[in-house]
């Protein structure tokens, strides 16, 4: 597994965090769900992902990640991501996924939305 | 690896470069380092060299079926103008679907081998299942 990969839970009022480090691949995607549903699970108000230190992800993840949203939509919540770098913008875009996913260069303006 | 020897400074990768591995979620990441390295080695810029990485990477999700056992076997081919990978899955106990296909991973590896790869296939044959692609490099298809 990649040695720089971490997960980390902020919660701020009903704002619920999740910060991602590293390489999201078939290693590492059963353990950003782990997260991921629980705080979808916690949440009382949107969840956001904060991707801006994630430098691979491919379909495992990208599974995960629609996964968590219809979770989230189940509960009537909302997950917003936070991507800034084109190569991550680029893999969302060649899947279709950017219709799906609320996307955001900053946590900030994720959290406005 | 083979380089020149008549020395010039240029080396290109023409012979094919062999990785085997154990079917571990852990060690797909050495797949996707041997595929930069070579695509590096073979002249590809930057951006091809991500978009074969990911594409290798994608390749070996689709061929080890995840949560099967058996050995990965990958081969590394680069000519003039692109890389050739081909992938196969050996010993494996299941190799008939993706055993932990939740959200269309599957098509969505297939979607991104169609944007990112020139060419990519995929056949089950004899129990074992295979899979090649082949990427262009963009700037020496224009020298």
């Amino acid at each position: 597994m990649d040695e720089d990969f971490a997960v980390e839970e902020r919660n701020e009022g009903d704002l619920v965090q999740v910060v991602v480090r590293g390489e999201l691949d078939v290693a590492t995607a059963p353990t950003l769900r782990e997260h991921l549903h629980p705080a979808v699970d916690r949440s009382s108000g949107p969840v956001i992902v904060d991707l801006l230190a994630v430098t691979f992800i491919d379909s495992t993840a990208l599974g995960v990640l629609i996964g968590t949203q219809e979770r989230c939509r189940e509960r009537g919540s909302d997950l917003r991501l936070v991507i800034d770098d084109a190569r991550i913008i680029k893999i969302f875009e060649i899947t279709g996924l950017v219709e799906l996913f609320s996307i955001s260069p900053t946590v900030a303006e994720a959290a406005i939305r | 690896m083979s380089g020149s020897d008549d020395g010039g400074s240029e080396v290109r990768t023409r012979e094919p470069v062999e990785l085997s591995i154990p079917v571990h979620s852990d060690l797909i990441v050495l797949a996707r380092l041997t595929a930069a390295t070579v695509a590096s080695r073979a002249g590809f810029d930057v951006e091809e060299v991500d978009d074969l990485r990911l594409a290798v990477d994608e390749l070996c999700v689709l061929v080890s079926d995840a949560g099967s056992s058996g050995c990965l076997r990958l081969t590394f081919i680069a000519t003039d103008d692109a890389v050739e990978v081909r992938c196969s899955l050996d010993g494996a106990e299941t190799v008939d679907g993706r055993g932990s296909e939740e959200h269309g991973e599957r098509e969505l590896s297939l979607r991104i081998l169609d944007a990112l790869v020139d060419e990519h296939g995929e056949e089950f044959d004899g129990g074992q299942r295979r899979g090649w692609l082949r990427k262009r490099s963009v700037r020496h298809g224009r020298s």
